[in-house]
């Protein structure tokens, strides 16, 4: 009770993060300095507002808030096989908020997902992960310098957690995986990087699936309402022919693709 | 399968060609009418409608297998005099460049029809009575005005009838209705009043029923003589099989799904020729086809493909019909659109699920002919197979607008709450746009549309029109001397109140019409009780005889604008009252400001409950006030917010409104949600929709949505969308329905009509060819929000 935790948005009807019809919750807070992040409102965990329209777009909320938000649309859950999905920023950041949230709604009986960089703390996380029906752990780019050089940090931990997730399944039981590769025009779309991450994939998570997203430039309007530079030119989206390129790369690697569109 | 070669050709000529107004019907009914002066009237309709079954040119087109039509085009519109022929005598010329929905018509026609149908009829149709007997305040606010509508129940043939197909029609044939009347007349004695007025009425029975059977004899002999001229063996065997099937049908019960499907036809066609009606529905199609298909199935007569390409050629003949209306109607019933409803889905009355190969048929029928009619309508229940609802949704991802999407015990528990028995009410059927209606019921189900943002309007107005100024309604006081939200709400009331009053006096004098001229002899036949009871629909023959319907027009407009005034007047006094008032009056130039904040204030569709509870209570005023009400057969009066078209008509009439809303723009349909103003997700939509207590309004409710296509472009997309409609029906929504054609496709459309004749969209209750609306109903379906959100 009483816990207060930043939050940059609660999106209902969100129909691409995970099963049915969702409520996507995006908590504020990231280890990482992904050069084309597209919600920079949540790389830190303070409050902040629309430079342009005086819009709120990160602020302090009780979770009790939260949850009687994502219980609202309850009823389409119950339909669609939907729920909540966590996401952010890095919604383990916040860890004793989403502790609280995630226990509150796996005793709601709603189903739960969460989007992660992968860059947390194994034991401080891993009881929150197992109340999960689906995990999107994202893995940017294999190459540690290259990462390092384009989000800020090492990519050693993502990889140790990637490594980790198979502990969670005790009998089958565990939450669905599927780590996810935001292809980036000109960083990461080269085919050493996406056939090395499945393999990866493929050796240490055995029974996950890859989904492989595009990079778009959207965020771009939300630089600008926080009065942020964003200049990269460089950042290419690929084509449709392109990512399907890709994504048969993955498969080739013995990886199913996983699809949310 | 693809669509057949038959059924392409058919499509192409429906797409390309103008309906033609066809005056064979009316002449036979006038020349008809001369010779039975002084009769009973039910006897003189009877007759008029045996002769036109004797008269008619018969005429099978090119290619068809399923014949007969209501004059010498393919694609008909067809007058009825006996109802109204001042505007059609106004009008006629406008007809074929008239904006929306015109007709093809020759000068030799209108001459003709002006020299020997019209003066006939001086003096003695519906129209005439009507407006002779009512009075000047009542024209004033209720005739053509947009505030109060009733004309399609005094210048139009009423309708609004199912077919029972199950327990009449079907088992029965035309000749089994003969005998039955007759027998019932041996059993009656003309020398008691009460039976003389029995008499006549199987007399007229015995007429309908020989007509129809003369109808079939007719076809029959006309398929023979153009066998015998075919050149083409394969079409003469068709024309052979035409003439056989006809020289049985409609006299006997159909034997075999083909059988079916022309008999099905022929009723449809009896309907048109009797009224030219509005919602003459097919009702529960794949309940009644189904055992006739399955009988043939099982002895190898027939497989899936071929009942496909016989329902689709049924599919061209519904729509080829062109329901023949004023342009003020047009405006409200805009494409065409003769609402000839047909149902699938739902539950059968011992709750099993009621899908069948024939509910799926319908439906990819539909898909593959892209007509505006039938008006498709799908029941939904809660465990509904997962195959139909993809069915469903698959067609709805189409953009086609079609089907009509319907809550199974919503529409139950809406008849329940008139008083049917609970097997009737299990039963339902889909009629016109949105009424949960029977095919033991006669009731009035689009009766009068009524205006709850007029009467806010004439509160607000010192009971004038804003635009024109007149006085058409009840005196009030200045409105910038309100001093409360209560006295608002009071004035709105007392001018609501007013519309209702006049309603119910418009509608009783058109019952009243109709009970002495407006013998429905055909209908009659197809209702199971009106033959046993020995008495026409009029005289309340049916099982079921329900009070008229009002639908509310303008529900969200109206919420959405008390809600200002009570935020910004009266809560956060940012405005005083006599500046909305100005604001209005000057359609809110030169108070963009002050639009802005009102625009900004809470919106109904949004799951606000702050404006949501102000709609629920307008709606349950409407429930409270119309239903105290009792019509000419002692029946209360019944609501429904169900649409049609009537938005744009009725908001064409009104001036600015506080919410925002300039002069002249459309207003809302159903309990649909101000056209953009529902900016949140469409579960929000939904869950607004559904704080309107559905299953009170008896007579339907409407919503519609429009949802970006690439939600429902995949199979993922499409279980949401199911998903949805169960959650909208869970919380006790009745009706849905959405467009899914993106607002780039149909500003193509309109800069290009030619290459998009056959795209459909959904207007409201109803779908209709984009091309064939105005543009102003183009514009304000773009208009509509679409919902976007991921």
């Amino acid at each position: 009770m009483g816990i207060k935790g930043y939050v940059m948005n609660i999106q209902p009807f969100s129909v691409n993060d995970g099963d049915g019809i969702r409520t996507t919750v995006f908590l504020a807070g990231c280890p990482l300095r992904c050069s084309w992040c597209s919600n920079p409102e949540g790389m830190t965990m303070e409050e902040k507002v629309n430079a342009e329209t005086g819009e709120s777009m990160v602020s302090l909320m009780d979770a009790d808030e939260v949850l009687a938000k994502v219980q609202k649309h309850r009823l389409f859950y119950a339909y669609s096989g939907g729920g909540i999905t966590f996401s952010g920023g890095e919604p383990t950041m916040q860890t004793e908020f989403l502790d609280y949230l995630s226990a509150e709604i796996y005793d709601r009986g709603y189903s739960m997902a969460i989007e992660t960089s992968g860059m947390f703390d194994w034991d401080r996380v891993a009881h929150i992960l197992g109340r999960m029906d689906l995990i999107f752990m994202d893995l940017k780019i294999m190459d540690d310098a290259k990462h390092l050089k384009y989000t800020g940090v090492s990519n050693k931990q993502i990889l140790e957690n990637i490594a980790r997730i198979k502990s969670l399944s005790t009998d089958e039981q565990g939450p669905e995986v599927v780590i996810r590769i935001p292809v980036v025009g000109g960083v990461n779309d080269d085919e050493d990087n996406i056939r090395s991450s499945a393999a990866y994939v493929k050796e240490h998570v055995p029974g996950a699936r890859m989904e492989l997203l595009p990079y778009h430039n959207f965020g771009t309007i939300k630089y600008k309402a926080l009065d942020l530079p964003y200049e990269h030119p460089e950042f290419r989206t690929p084509g449709r022919a392109e990512m399907e390129r890709l994504r048969q790369i993955v498969r080739e690697e013995g990886v199913e693709i996983a699809d949310y569109r | 399968m693809a669509i057949t070669e038959r059924v392409e050709k058919i499509r192409q000529n429906y797409v390309d060609t103008k309906p033609h107004i066809s005056y064979e019907r009316a002449w036979i009914y006038t020349k008809s009418f001369q010779k039975t002066e002084g009769q009973p009237n039910i006897l003189r309709v009877a007759q008029a409608f045996n002769d036109t079954c004797n008269e008619l040119s018969v005429n099978i087109w090119e290619g068809e297998l399923v014949v007969g039509t209501s004059g010498e085009y393919r694609k008909c519109a067809i007058l009825t005099p006996e109802f109204g022929w001042l505007w059609i005598d106004e009008e006629i010329e406008t007809f074929p460049e008239r904006g929306q929905d015109p007709y093809d018509v020759t000068e030799e026609q209108i001459e003709f029809i002006r020299k020997n149908i019209f003066p006939y009829w001086k003096g003695r149709s519906i129209e005439e009575a009507f407006l002779a007997r009512t009075s000047e305040a009542t024209k004033k606010i209720g005739v053509d005005t947009g505030f109060l509508d009733t004309d399609s129940k005094w210048r139009n043939g009423i309708g609004e009838i199912s077919a029972d197909y199950i327990d009449v029609l079907l088992p029965k044939g035309y000749g089994g209705l003969k005998a039955e009347a007759l027998a019932y007349m041996e059993e009656l004695d003309e020398a008691i009043p009460a039976e003389k007025e029995k008499i006549d009425f199987y007399r007229s029975m015995v007429l309908i029923a020989d007509g129809m059977i003369t109808l079939g004899r007719r076809y029959s002999d006309k398929a023979s003589e153009m066998a015998a001229e075919e050149k083409d063996p394969a079409r003469r065997a068709e024309l052979e099989e035409i003439a056989d099937i006809c020289s049985r049908i409609p006299e006997q019960s159909p034997k075999t799904f083909r059988e079916t499907v022309q008999f099905v036809w022929f009723v449809q066609l009896g309907g048109i020729i009797a009224e030219n009606p509005l919602a003459w529905n097919p009702g529960r199609f794949d309940q009644y086809m189904y055992p006739y298909y399955k009988a043939d199935l099982d002895a190898g007569l027939i497989d899936y493909d071929t009942a496909l390409e016989l329902v689709e050629c049924l599919w061209l003949k519904y729509s080829e019909w062109a329901w023949t209306i004023s342009k003020n109607t047009a405006s409200f019933f805009a494409g065409y659109t003769n609402f000839e409803n047909l149902t699938v889905g739902g539950t059968k009355v011992d709750g099993s699920d009621a899908t069948n190969d024939i509910s799926y048929m319908a439906i990819q029928a539909t898909r593959e002919c892209m007509t505006h009619q039938p008006t498709l309508s799908c029941r939904i229940h809660p465990d509904c197979p997962p195959e139909f609802m993809e069915a469903v949704t698959e067609l709805v991802s189409t953009g086609c607008g079609f089907p009509a999407i319907h809550g199974d015990r919503t529409g139950y528990q809406m008849l329940s709450n008139l008083g049917y028995e609970p097997n009737d009410a299990r039963d339902w059927n889909n009629c016109g746009c949105v009424v949960p209606h029977s095919r033991k019921t006669f009731e009035w189900t689009s009766a009068a549309s009524i205006s709850f943002a007029a009467a806010l309007e004439f509160a607000l107005n010192r009971g004038c029109s804003r635009l024109s100024g007149d006085q058409v309604s009840l005196p009030e006081k200045d409105p910038k001397t309100f001093e409360s939200m209560d006295e608002i709400y009071e004035a709105w009331k007392k001018q609501f109140r007013y519309l209702v009053k006049q309603g119910v006096i418009s509608l009783c004098t058109a019952q009243q019409i109709h009970k002495e001229i407006g013998h429905r002899p055909f209908m009659s036949a197809c209702n199971e009780y009106c033959m046993k009871n020995g008495r026409d629909l009029v005289d309340g023959g049916a099982k079921y005889n329900i009070g008229p319907v009002f639908t509310g027009v303008g529900l969200s407009v109206t919420a959405n604008s008390f809600a200002v005034i009570q935020k910004l007047v009266f809560e956060e006094k940012k405005c005083t009252l006599a500046d909305i008032i100005d604001a209005i009056d000057n359609n809110w130039e030169g108070y963009e400001e002050l639009r802005e904040l009102a625009l900004d204030c809470p919106k109904y569709g949004n799951d606000i409950d702050y404006v949501d509870s102000i709609a629920r209570e307008l709606a349950d005023f409407f429930y409270d006030e119309v239903t105290k009400y009792d019509d000419i057969y002692g029946n209360h009066f019944v609501t429904a917010f169900m649409g049609i078209s009537n938005y744009l008509p009725t908001g064409k009439v009104l001036g600015a409104t506080p919410e925002g809303r300039h002069a002249r723009d459309p207003i809302n349909e159903g309990v649909s949600p101000y056209t953009g103003s529902d900016k949140d997700t469409c579960l929000s939509a939904l869950r607004s929709a559904a704080k309107v207590k559905h299953d009170i309004h008896s007579g339907g409710t409407l919503l519609n949505l429009r949802l970006n296509h690439d939600l429902v472009a995949t199979k993922r997309g499409r279980a949401n969308l199911g998903a949805m409609l169960q959650s909208y029906f869970a919380l006790g929504g009745f009706h849905v329905q959405f467009n899914t054609i993106s607002n780039k496709v149909l500003a193509d459309a309109q800069a290009h009509p030619e290459k998009y004749k056959s795209l459909l969209v959904r207007v409201a209750g109803y779908s209709a060819q984009f091309v064939n609306l105005s543009k102003e109903m183009q514009d304000s379906i773009m208009a509509r929000n679409a919902h976007t959100e991921f």
